[in-house]
């Protein structure tokens, strides 16, 4: 390699090419360019005239210059020229790569090998051997330490490498090159991940010993951001992120994804000045919650910023019915309010009739003796229990009453009173959890107490069934499976009345697990294998188990160690699995620094090199198509209309497509007129100026129009963008408007033309995309339409046209269901009877929209295809009762008509 | 083909509607028998009175004037002036050659000859003159038909042209006495050959117009530089080092020739005008038809 200032020459020797230039030019400008050809009539006139001055017999000067540079370029670009060209090997002697390989060199990943593949082609060049170890241990369990091996070879190996999803393990690797024979001699390279993880001075000192070392380690800025697990409470789920040094980047932003892998939120996060650690508090509904698979770091891409979350992070909703209303005036004598504050901390209760809870999905059910149980909810309790629901039961002096058959074991009629002024008997203590509990191993405090409780009678099964017992052998705590769920009874209250468990931390440690019961988690003994069902891999992606993984016992999930055998991912089965997160095993991040003895870390670097062969190639390629196109205007091949054409198609095909892209974003779809608009029938939308709203608006009305084109005679162009401002609206038949709580009020001019549109026959969809909850965009909207002739509303009735236009709909779900759906109200009979507006919270474009390949954009909540589905059939008939006016509400006298007629 | 060549007629009906029947004038009529619109001086079928006569036995009784027999005691017979109908052949070059244009935006040759000659042809036909294609040994025809005949010629014109006679010049065809002929082309050939190939109408007592059609490329030689020029009709090539170097030279030799035809045309009482396809077509047909009413031995530019 020949060097001349920054530029480099690999191939130095194809310089000499050069040396022929002169003559070539010589050549260049002898040889004449063929002459151009003309046929012309007049020939004969022509033939014998004689030309004074012959000339022109030799290349213009342009031209020979033109081909001059041509030749001249391909020479230098043969020649290979490097820019700022780095030689970071001196010496001689073989060359020995030390390579970093654990969960932070995922980060800068390419860099690395990039580095790599430089050194070992150098070597290459040069003629070394080469030689590679590696610090974090191989899927098998060891550590790379190749022999020298030609370049050739150990470039293959270490192209073959791939970060690890586990930490790098110098003790061993200083062991490892402490039993490398070296002559002393070698050039050897760190390729750190410039971390110091308490051991970094030893391993450079080891590598000292092979020969010179030099080592490269990544800028503090640029190491990786470390994401520990989140701490659940009742309100949310508490992030810790911490980064290695404060030059790292302040923001950086959070993505939650569910099981399938689609984003459900994106959260930004900022570290305040000078701090390595924040905390991110992520408050999602209960429902989103439970969905949560897999939170990460947008854009670090390592497996110690993704955090894999299972059941624990979960909060199963509880229900709780007890007998009568709540008391909010004396709450410590209510029952449900121990069983509140016992399962707050760690799920969500919810109060109510057995029928409304089961209307949604819960993991228990709470009955806080509410006495006789009506036969349609105990039904519908039984049948849920035997999905797989728990329900645990209270006794009380409801229940002590009359006999229920909704309980685990018989019981003897009455309740049984221990201790008190009229007994011998002293309140009973509680014995230890027999091992067939699901309590069992939770430490009983002393102080618990039972005073009154009920009796089972006595059965052969009884002390299968039970989980708990009183010091004298009395079951306080019984069970029964019920097909894939449990019946619990607990035979004394749930407040303070006939015992003090209700008080003390052991009824929350045993709610605790009668929810993780529900959950399905620890019902078949603890002392199971978990096999490895996911794994992380270097870059933190979720991917099959890795080649090396073993399965880990279940007691041993919360404790192990991330590594070789047992790599970060998911263990169990699908229904239950657990979580092993690399964070938690990480030390804080803390740069390497100063290795001492003169070595000081080299950063990266990936972009100074520069390769400036293909620029010059492209140049010569430029220059050759210059030249071609020269010699044919010169021969009269190319006149100049054509040489005007060719110029402008080229300049179009540069210049357009940018130009292009925007102007599609910005007016109209496709770049379509307003006149195109009225050629076929589309849906429309106004922008809110939020562009991810927009988006899924044009992306929902797409998935809408698709869907309506495939089952219905609608044929639905691709849907506009419209501007109510200044955009024709007559065209189209029904246009979405959502309302954000930013949305401006309507001009009165604009809202003139928009009442001009409804009240020629225009339908406008009114979406506030609230979940029909907080009222506050309700209130926008009303703001916003204020200048809008919008008549009186009403709910629709059940029997309005929308439900029966297209498909029979009893509701109207979008992205949202429960809220309500509001038309004009009947009776105004302009426009065919059609309500001008419709206005709802649900969100319906979030439902409809579908990316390019046709897939949802995002989940619907509480969730389920048939949601999705119910909500494209309110679409479609939505779309229908625009379409056909009060055709659809006449067909209801069609028989009377039929009848007529035929008579 | 005969989309294009319906359209031609039709531009040429179109361009000739402009401009009055064209009666050509002909000191000489020629010695058909088809009946015309020029008198021949004698007594013969005709229109236009002539003279009376007296009866004489084997008259046909229906040629007696009655009212003219009435004023006096002998008996007339009305006869007409003999009116016979000039004949013209039309003549388009269609050779290769013709098929020229120096300049996209231009017309080919051909295009402004074949254009010329049916809306000439349409002129004379509304005259009630009898026309015919040159070289197909057809008899002249009045009316429709004989346009109709006229775009046929042109159309199969493309087909009989060979190597051999790459139709530069008329395939000599005997032709009455006195008739007329109208030529259409470039005449860029050797002027013994253009001498010989007229000569032999001139002959036999025919007048005749000939309307040189030119490119302006063929006057102006507008190339530069180094050019192989490749002749149309395999003539061969010519490769000149400097075209600027020789277009002085080239100009006069084309002045020359033009001189050439002139004077051939001169010398047979012919005709000769040079018209370029940038200039109008109207212009040109406006200067055939002077020319073709006009007494003998104007020429020019039309």
């Amino acid at each position: 390699m020949v060097s001349i200032g920054a530029l480099s020459f690999v191939a130095p020797w194809a310089l000499l090419g050069l040396l022929a230039l002169p003559a070539l030019w010589w050549l260049l400008r002898i040889i004449p360019p063929a002459p151009r050809r003309v046929r012309f009539p007049a020939i004969r006139l022509i033939m014998r005239l004689v030309n004074p001055e012959e000339s022109s017999a030799k290349t213009p000067l342009w031209l020979a210059l033109l081909r001059f540079a041509l030749v001249a370029a391909v020479i230098i670009a043969a020649s290979h020229p490097v820019l700022n060209a780095t030689d970071r090997v001196e010496g001689d002697g073989p060359l020995i790569l030390a390579i970093d390989d654990g969960w932070s060199s995922a980060r800068n990943w390419e860099d690395r090998r990039d580095t790599m593949t430089a050194l070992i082609d150098q070597a290459a060049r040069e003629g070394r051997a080469a030689g590679l170890i590696t610090t974090a241990r191989q899927s098998g369990g060891d550590q790379v330490s190749v022999s020298l091996l030609p370049a050739a070879e150990a470039k293959e190996r270490a192209l073959a490498l791939q970060p690890k999803p586990w930490p790098v393990d110098r003790t061993a690797a200083i062991a490892l090159v402490n039993a490398v024979q070296s002559s002393g001699d070698a050039q050897v390279v760190w390729l750190s991940n410039g971390l110091h993880m308490g051991n970094a001075d030893a391993f450079a000192e080891a590598l000292g010993k092979l020969g010179t070392l030099s080592v490269l380690a990544d800028l503090p800025g640029d190491l990786p951001t470390v994401m520990l697990p989140p701490k659940a409470d009742s309100q949310g789920l508490g992030l810790t992120i911490r980064r290695a040094a404060t030059s790292a980047p302040d923001n950086l932003v959070v993505r939650a994804r569910d099981e399938d892998g689609r984003v459900l939120a994106r959260r930004e996060v900022s570290y305040g000045a000078g701090e390595t650690e924040t905390e991110l508090r992520l408050d999602f509904p209960v429902e989103i919650r439970n969905r949560l698979d897999q939170l990460e770091i947008e854009g670090e891409n390592h497996a110690g910023a993704v955090v894999l979350m299972d059941e624990r992070w979960r909060r199963r909703p509880v229900g709780l019915v007890s007998a009568s209303e709540r008391r909010n005036d004396q709450p410590l004598l209510d029952d449900a309010f121990y069983l509140d504050r016992a399962l707050d901390p760690f799920t969500e209760v919810r109060n109510g009739a057995v029928a409304d809870l089961l209307k949604r999905e819960l993991s228990l059910i709470v009955l806080a003796d509410p006495g006789r149980l009506a036969d349609a909810d105990r039904q519908s309790l039984v049948r849920w229990m035997e999905d797989g629901g728990v329900v645990v039961r209270f006794a009380g002096p409801r229940l002590a009453g009359e006999q229920d058959p909704l309980l685990p074991v018989r019981l003897r009629k009455g309740d049984r009173k221990l201790g008190g002024a009229l007994s011998w008997t002293r309140p009973a203590r509680m014995a230890a959890f027999p091992e067939t509990s699901p309590f069992h191993g939770i430490g009983i405090p002393n102080d618990v107490v039972v005073r009154r409780q009920v009796l089972a009678q006595p059965s052969v099964d009884l002390p299968d069934k039970t989980w708990a017992r009183l010091a004298d052998g009395t079951p306080l705590v019984t069970a029964e499976k019920q097909e894939n769920g449990w019946l619990v009874f607990v035979h004394t209250t749930a407040d303070p009345k006939w015992s003090t468990l209700a008080l003390s931390g052991l009824f929350v440690e045993m709610m605790q697990q009668l929810v993780q019961l529900g959950r399905g988690i620890a019902a078949d003994g603890e002392d199971r294998m978990l096999a490895p069902l996911r794994s992380v891999n270097g870059f933190g992606r979720i991917i099959a188990p890795l080649p090396g993984a073993q399965a880990i016992p279940a007691t041993d999930i919360l404790s192990a160690q991330p590594g070789p055998a047992n790599p970060p991912g998911f263990y169990g089965d699908e229904t239950s699995r657990r979580a092993l997160n690399l964070s938690p095993a990480l030390p804080v991040p803390a740069p390497m620094g100063g290795l001492g003895a003169g070595i000081e870390p080299q950063p990266y670097q990936e972009s100074r090199e520069t390769d400036i062969r293909p620029i010059v190639l492209t140049l010569a390629l430029l220059l050759a198509l210059a030249d071609i196109i020269a010699s044919m205007a010169l021969r009269g091949l190319f006149t100049f209309n054509r040489a005007a054409a060719a110029a402008a198609v080229l300049l179009a095909a540069v210049i357009v497509p940018p130009v292009n892209a925007p102007a599609q974003a910005q007016t109209l779809v496709d770049g379509e007129s307003p006149f195109d608009a009225a050629l076929r029938v589309r849906l429309a939308y106004v922008p809110t100026g939020d562009g991810t709203i927009d988006d899924t608006v044009l992306a929902g009305l797409r998935g809408l129009s698709l869907v309506a084109n495939s089952r219905t005679a609608a044929e639905l162009a691709e849907p506009m963008a419209i501007d109510p401002a200044s955009d024709e609206l007559a065209f189209f038949p029904l246009i979405y408007w959502p309302v954000t709580e930013n949305s401006e009020t309507i001009p009165p001019e604009v809202a003139a033309r928009v009442n001009t549109y409804l009240k020629r026959g225009g339908t406008i969809l009114f979406d506030t995309r609230d979940e029909g909850g907080a009222n506050f965009v309700g209130q926008r909207l009303q703001v916003m339409g204020r200048h809008l002739d919008i008549p009186p509303l009403t709910q629709v009735p059940t029997n309005h046209v929308l439900t029966r236009s297209y498909y029979l709909l009893r509701d109207f779900p979008g992205r949202w269901t429960g809220g309500r759906v509001w038309v004009e109200r009947d009776g105004s009979r302009a426009n065919d009877g059609v309500s001008s507006v419709i206005v709802g919270s649900h969100d319906w474009a979030g439902a409809w929209a579908i990316d390019r390949t046709r897939r949802p954009l995002y989940p619907v909540v509480p969730g389920g295809e048939r949601q999705r589905e119910m909500s494209y059939r309110f679409g479609i008939n939505m779309l229908m009762y625009a379409l056909t006016g009060n055709y659809k509400a006449d067909q209801v006298h069609l028989p009377a008509i039929l009848e007529r007629l035929g008579q | 083909m005969s989309g294009s060549v319906a359209e031609l007629h039709q531009r040429a009906e179109l361009l000739a509607a402009n401009l009055p029947p064209l009666l050509i004038r002909a000191d000489r009529v020629a010695a058909t028998v088809s009946q015309g619109v020029h008198g021949r001086r004698r007594v013969g079928q005709g229109e236009t009175f002539w003279q009376y006569r007296r009866y004489e036995a084997g008259d046909p009784i229906q040629k007696i004037d009655w009212r003219r027999s009435a004023k006096s005691d002998l008996v007339y017979i009305r006869e007409n002036e003999w009116e016979a109908a000039q004949s013209v052949w039309l003549w388009s070059d269609g050779s290769p050659s013709m098929r020229y244009a120096s300049n996209r935006r231009l017309p080919q040759k051909v295009d402004h000859a074949d254009l010329l000659m049916l809306a000439t042809a349409s002129l004379l036909v509304r005259a009630g003159e009898h026309v015919a294609p040159l070289g197909w040994g057809i008899t002249p025809t009045a009316g429709r038909t004989a346009l109709l005949l006229l775009a046929q010629a042109l159309e199969d014109r493309a087909i009989t042209a060979n190597d051999n006679h790459p139709g530069s010049l008329p395939r000599f065809e005997p032709l009455p006495r006195h008739g007329g002929i109208v030529m259409f082309g470039d005449f860029l050939e050797p002027l013994e050959d253009i001498h010989k190939a007229i000569g032999r109408y001139v002959d036999r007592g025919i007048t005749g117009h000939m309307l040189q059609i030119l490119d302006p490329a063929e006057r102006e030689l507008p190339f530069g530089g180094r050019t192989r020029f490749e002749g149309m009709e395999n003539e061969g090539t010519a490769l000149i080092g400097r075209v600027e170097g020789i277009r002085e030279q080239y100009r006069d030799r084309l002045g020359r020739h033009r001189d050439g035809l002139e004077a051939i045309a001169r010398t047979a009482g012919w005709t000769f005008a040079t018209h370029y396809t940038n200039q109008s077509v109207e212009t040109a047909l406006l200067g055939l038809f002077m020319a073709l009413t006009a007494p003998r031995g104007t020429q020019g530019t039309y």
